[in-house]
Parts: C-alpha cells; sequence; structure tokens
C-alpha cells in the first residue's frame, strides 16, 4: 500500500534548533565588523573571544533541549583550533600579511566560527538541501581557511588541491541528490521514502530503484570525501601539510566530525532495513565493510614511512576514519553514539598532537619527527604529555584510545553475528592497529631514545598549548581508566 | 510537443561525465574550474527537469527548484575562492598549471 507523498513532503525544523547556529554566525559577524572598525584592537583578543565563544556555545549545544553530540564536538574541535592559533599570532601575521603587521588577519580567528555554524545545522539536517547547504557553509570556509597564508606556497597549493577535490565531491554528492529527489519525490531523509522508493515507488518499477541506488551511492560519495575514506581520501596528506597548522587541526577535528554526522543522516534511514537477506542491506554491508578495510589499509600502511609529522598525522585520520566506519558497517548498531565516542577521543588526542607539532615547528624550524629529537630530557613533562596523547592514538591500554578501538572491534564481531562472511575484516583491523603502534611511537621513539642536539634548548611552552595538552591527557587517562575505577 | 525526461536526464548524464573527466584529466587550474561549474549545472538541469516531472497539473514541485538556486549562489561563492587562490597560485608560481602544485607530496 502506498502512502502519499504529501504526508512526508515537508521538511520541519524549529527556530530553537538553530539558536547555536545564529549565536556563532552574530559573534563571527561582530568580530569581522571589529576587524574592519576598531583597527587598534589586537588580534589575539579576536581569537580569545572566538574561541571562548565557541566553548560556550559547546555547552549549550550539550546541555540545551537540542542536545547533540556532534554538534558539541565540532564547537569543542573549533575553540581548540582557535586557541592554537591564539598562541601563534606572531607566525600567523608574519604568514599573512609578511612582517609584523596584523593587517587582514582577522578573519582568520572569525571564519572558524561560521564553519562550526554550518556543522550544528548539518548535524540536525534531515533534508537534502538542508545538508547541502550546511555543508558548503563548512568546506567553502575550509577553502579559504587552508590557504589563507598566501604568502607560503603550500598553503596556497593546499587550498587548491582541497577546493578542486572538495569541489568535484560537491558536484557528486549535488548530482546524487538531484537523483534522490526525482526517483522519490521528496529531499526528506527518512526510512519510509527509502523503502517505498527501494520497491519502485508508485508505479513499483525496477528502473526508479535502480536510479534510487545510484542516487545513494553518489551521496555516499561526497560523504566519504568529507571523512576521507577510500577511494575519496586523496586530498587529506596534502591538505593536512600544507595548511596552516590551526586550519589543520580544524579539518581533522571539526571537519571530520561534520562528515560522520553526515554519514549518520545518510546511513540512518536504512537502519530499519538491517536485515540479513534484504539485497540492500547486504550491499550497503559489503560496500561499507570494503571502504572500511580500503580506509584502514591505505591510512595505517601509508603512515609508516612518513617522515613529516603534519603529514604522518594526515595518514593517522584516514586511519582512524576506518575504525570509525567499522561501526557503520554493524548497521542495525548505534552507530552515532559510537561514532561520537570515537570522535571525543580521536578530538582530544589528535588537537593534542597539532598542538605539539605547532610549538617544535615554530622553535626549531621543522615539521619533521626528528624535530621532536631529545624532548625526554630537554622538556620531561611535556614530552610525558605529548607521549600520552600519542599513546591514546595508537589504542594503549589505560589510554582513552584503546577504550574506543576495543568498541570498534566489538562492534564488527557484533556485525559478524548477522553477516558471518565480514570475519576477513578482522585480520585486516589487527593489522592496522598494530602498524598505529610503530609509526605513533616513532614520534615518542625520537623524544626519548634520540639525544638533542649540542644547541638544543628546552621548548619555551605557550600558555595555551600547556593548558590544552594538560586537560586533553589529563582526560585522556580518566575515560582510560574509568572501567578500572567503576569495575573496583 | 514536449520533450520527454529521458533526454534531459541523458544530455545532464552527458555534461556531467564530461565535467568530471575534464577535472580528472585538464591540466589547466581554469578549465578544470570550468569543468567543475559544469558539474554543477549538470545537476541544476536534471533538478529542474525532475522538478517538472514529479509535479502534478502542470505545477512542478518546487523543492527541487529551490536547491537549484542554492546551487547557483554557492556556485558563484565558491568560484570567487576559488579565483583568489588561483590568483595567490599565480603569484606564488607564475603558472596556472596543475603540474606546477608540487611542493606537498610523498
Amino acid at each position: 500500500m502506498m502512502q502519499d507523498i504529501s504526508t512526508y513532503c515537508s521538511a520541519t525544523y524549529t527556530w530553537g534548533q538553530f539558536t547555536p547556529a545564529f549565536i556563532l554566525i552574530g559573534l563571527a559577524a561582530v568580530l569581522i565588523m571589529a576587524d574592519t572598525f576598531v583597527k587598534s584592537l589586537p588580534k589575539r583578543a579576536y581569537s580569545l573571544a572566538a574561541g571562548f565563544g565557541a566553548l560556550l556555545v559547546a555547552c549549550y549545544v550539550y546541555s540545551g533541549e537540542h542536545a547533540n553530540a556532534f554538534g558539541m564536538l565540532a564547537c569543542l574541535g573549533t575553540a581548540l583550533s582557535i586557541f592554537l592559533a591564539f598562541d601563534y599570532t606572531k607566525v600567523c601575521c608574519a604568514s599573512i600579511a609578511g612582517g609584523s603587521s596584523e593587517e587582514g588577519t582577522g578573519e582568520f580567528y572569525a571564519l572558524p566560527l561560521v564553519a562550526c555554524a554550518g556543522i550544528i545545522c548539518l548535524t540536525q539536517a534531515v533534508d537534502l538541501i538542508m545538508v547541502f547547504v550546511s555543508l558548503e557553509v563548512v568546506t567553502l570556509t575550509s577553502y579559504v581557511l587552508a590557504g589563507y597564508f598566501r604568502r607560503n606556497q603550500g598553503s596556497v597549493e593546499a587550498g587548491i588541491k582541497y577546493l578542486v577535490l572538495g569541489a568535484m565531491s560537491t558536484g557528486i554528492l549535488v548530482f546524487g541528490a538531484a537523483w534522490y529527489f526525482g526517483m522519490s519525490g521528496t529531499f526528506i531523509l527518512d526510512s519510509t521514502v527509502v523503502i517505498d522508493t527501494l520497491r519502485g515507488g508508485q508505479v513499483a518499477s525496477g528502473t526508479v530503484a535502480l536510479g534510487f541506488l545510484m542516487a545513494v551511492a553518489l551521496l555516499f560519495v561526497g560523504a566519504f570525501f568529507k571523512v576521507g575514506a577510500a577511494p575519496m581520501h586523496i586530498w587529506i596528506p596534502d591538505v593536512y601539510q600544507g595548511a596552516p597548522t590551526p586550519t589543520t587541526t580544524f579539518l581533522a577535528v571539526a571537519s571530520k566530525t561534520a562528515g560522520f554526522a553526515l554519514l549518520c543522516t545518510l546511513v540512518t534511514p536504512f537502519r530499519t532495513l538491517a536485515v540479513p537477506g534484504i539485497p540492500v542491506a547486504d550491499m550497503l554491508v559489503t560496500a561499507f565493510a570494503i571502504v572500511a578495510a580500503a580506509t584502514l589499509l591505505i591510512g595505517n600502511l601509508g603512515a609508516l614511512f612518513q617522515t613529516n609529522a603534519k603529514r604522518l598525522l594526515g595518514y593517522s585520520s584516514i586511519g582512524q576514519a576506518g575504525f570509525i566506519l567499522i561501526f557503520f558497517v554493524n548497521l542495525d548498531g548505534i552507530f552515532e553514539l559510537y561514532s561520537a565516542m570515537y570522535m571525543l577521543a580521536y578530538t582530544l588526542a589528535t588537537a593534542a598532537a597539532f598542538y605539539a607539532v605547532a610549538m617544535v615547528r615554530t622553535q626549531r624550524g621543522s615539521e619533521e619527527i626528528s624535530a621532536f629529537r631529545g624532548l625526554g630530557k630537554t622538556n620531561p613533562r611535556t614530552a610525558f604529555l605529548i607521549t600520552v596523547s600519542f599513546a591514546s592514538l595508537a589504542g594503549v591500554p589505560l589510554t582513552f584510545g584503546f577504550i574506543v578501538k576495543m568498541y570498534s572491534f566489538i562492534a564488527l564481531i557484533s556485525a559478524m553475528q548477522n553477516w558471518a562472511c565480514l570475519i576477513w575484516l578482522l585480520p585486516v583491523m589487527i593489522i592496522c592497529a598494530t602498524a598505529g603502534f610503530y609509526y605513533y611511537f616513532k614520534v615518542i621513539r625520537a623524544m626519548y631514545w634520540e639525544k638533542p642536539q649540542a644547541d638544543d634548548k628546552p621548548l619555551c611552552v605557550p600558555f595555551c598549548t600547556g593548558l590544552v595538552l594538560s586537560i586533553c591527557t589529563v582526560i585522556l587517562i580518566l575515560m582510560g581508566s574509568w572501567p578500572l575505577i567503576a569495575g573496583m | 510537443m514536449t520533450i520527454p525526461l529521458a533526454h534531459y536526464l541523458i544530455f545532464s548524464g552527458i555534461l556531467f561525465s564530461i565535467g568530471l573527466a575534464g577535472v580528472l584529466i585538464r591540466k589547466n587550474i581554469l578549465v578544470v574550474f570550468m569543468c567543475l561549474e559544469m558539474m554543477l549545472s549538470a545537476a541544476n538541469i536534471s533538478l529542474v527537469a525532475f522538478s517538472r516531472a514529479q509535479g502534478t497539473n502542470g505545477i512542478p514541485v518546487y523543492d527541487a527548484q529551490v536547491l537549484s538556486l542554492f546551487i547557483v549562489a554557492i556556485a558563484a561563492a565558491e568560484v570567487s575562492i576559488g579565483l583568489a587562490l588561483i590568483v595567490a597560485m599565480f603569484r606564488a608560481t607564475r603558472s596556472v598549471d596543475s603540474t606546477s602544485l608540487n611542493t606537498l607530496k610523498d
């Protein structure tokens, strides 16, 4: 029995849902206006205002009526990337305006807020128009931010590469949206729409179902680009290495959160179909399993031979995305919750790692892993904090990273109850988790086993870097040892 | 005489394929940009055609046309950012060829 299309034809949004987004956009507008008209204000004030604004909105999103974990994570990631820029305003000025002039650097602190507002809208989207517009708000601002250090060739190159590949994935996503509409007659992402259209719509034709599958595949390609899943991962190492480090942090934590929020929105309508034997469910699970395996292998094996720390973290972010994709292989599980939890562990550890890279880069003049040499001797406390964050990325027991990686394995095992053929994914995951230990420990090895050179002074730890490193480390260890404490 | 839906879809499919191939094959960044715009236009054509086809009694479903308006607006923003980046790139490398983008690689 077909349902009348008009019953699910209009998406319902309330103004209250978008209050956090409005606050962020308002703050960004105020900052850009101030940047234009109040020249005397130092730019560090902007980064402080933007960072604390994002933190407050994170609390609001988390506690408010429309609580959503991905929105909170996005605000947190944005705040962390802005605070990183706060520590290095001098470097930003030198790379943007050349010299010590602060001319034209204000937007660098305001634009992440706009992108964050886009992510909050994206997490609440229930139809493809909202998905498209809010996704573009995020990506357009990211292009600007990636190419912001226009005197630096790497940054411009990262900006162009990101723009070309990003626009291509947008084109694919939009083409998918057009076909989604053409086959189903609505933009709403809803299980009723999906089930009806897969039966062939009102005319029950196989062509409609086939066209709909193509549309869904194109939409997934767009989402895979955002999260950096194979084969749409090509941009990640180049852009992460070339972009300004605050922007790289933003892309690695906030933008990836947006990708997984989008993936959840797209996959949720298919959850009711997640019964073995239904062809669509089998197809989706197989597709996700292949993409997850390819992502895991490319990310983790590609990282093995990297010497540049930012590029290493780029490959690491591909590898970690592979572990998160495993939650989606378990199609009838609660993948929103688990992927948000994994993203929290990943956000804290990755942000801390980027703070460390920025600190080493500005004071030793190199982003290579070898620049971490001897930190264990010269800065023992900082070296310990960096060790914990890299250990959590690798998944060492007693850190948060271990717990979430374990959940990833559990998700695969519970998926195997329905789809036993997925067992081939288990050795892939084990190989990749082991490879992680090798390449994350390259940094730790450089800190403790390599001798500092004669002219290496101890690093001076900027205020925000010290604070963020300590807080992230404490949370990573507390969450990691929580099962032990709670168990006793 | 009305043109059937299939013709629009085939046309937009061809346009999309040409755009995608151009992005992947061409070396000149400006041409790559035109190809990107072509992909978005292809999506617009399908959207407008579908909006008419899904309509009843000659009234199209306006949802699809709203999305195509959004696409036009966002494509314009994207081009302005892209051209700014191309100008910055030309200043740095004196070239608009994608082969000159070679500082970042494994």
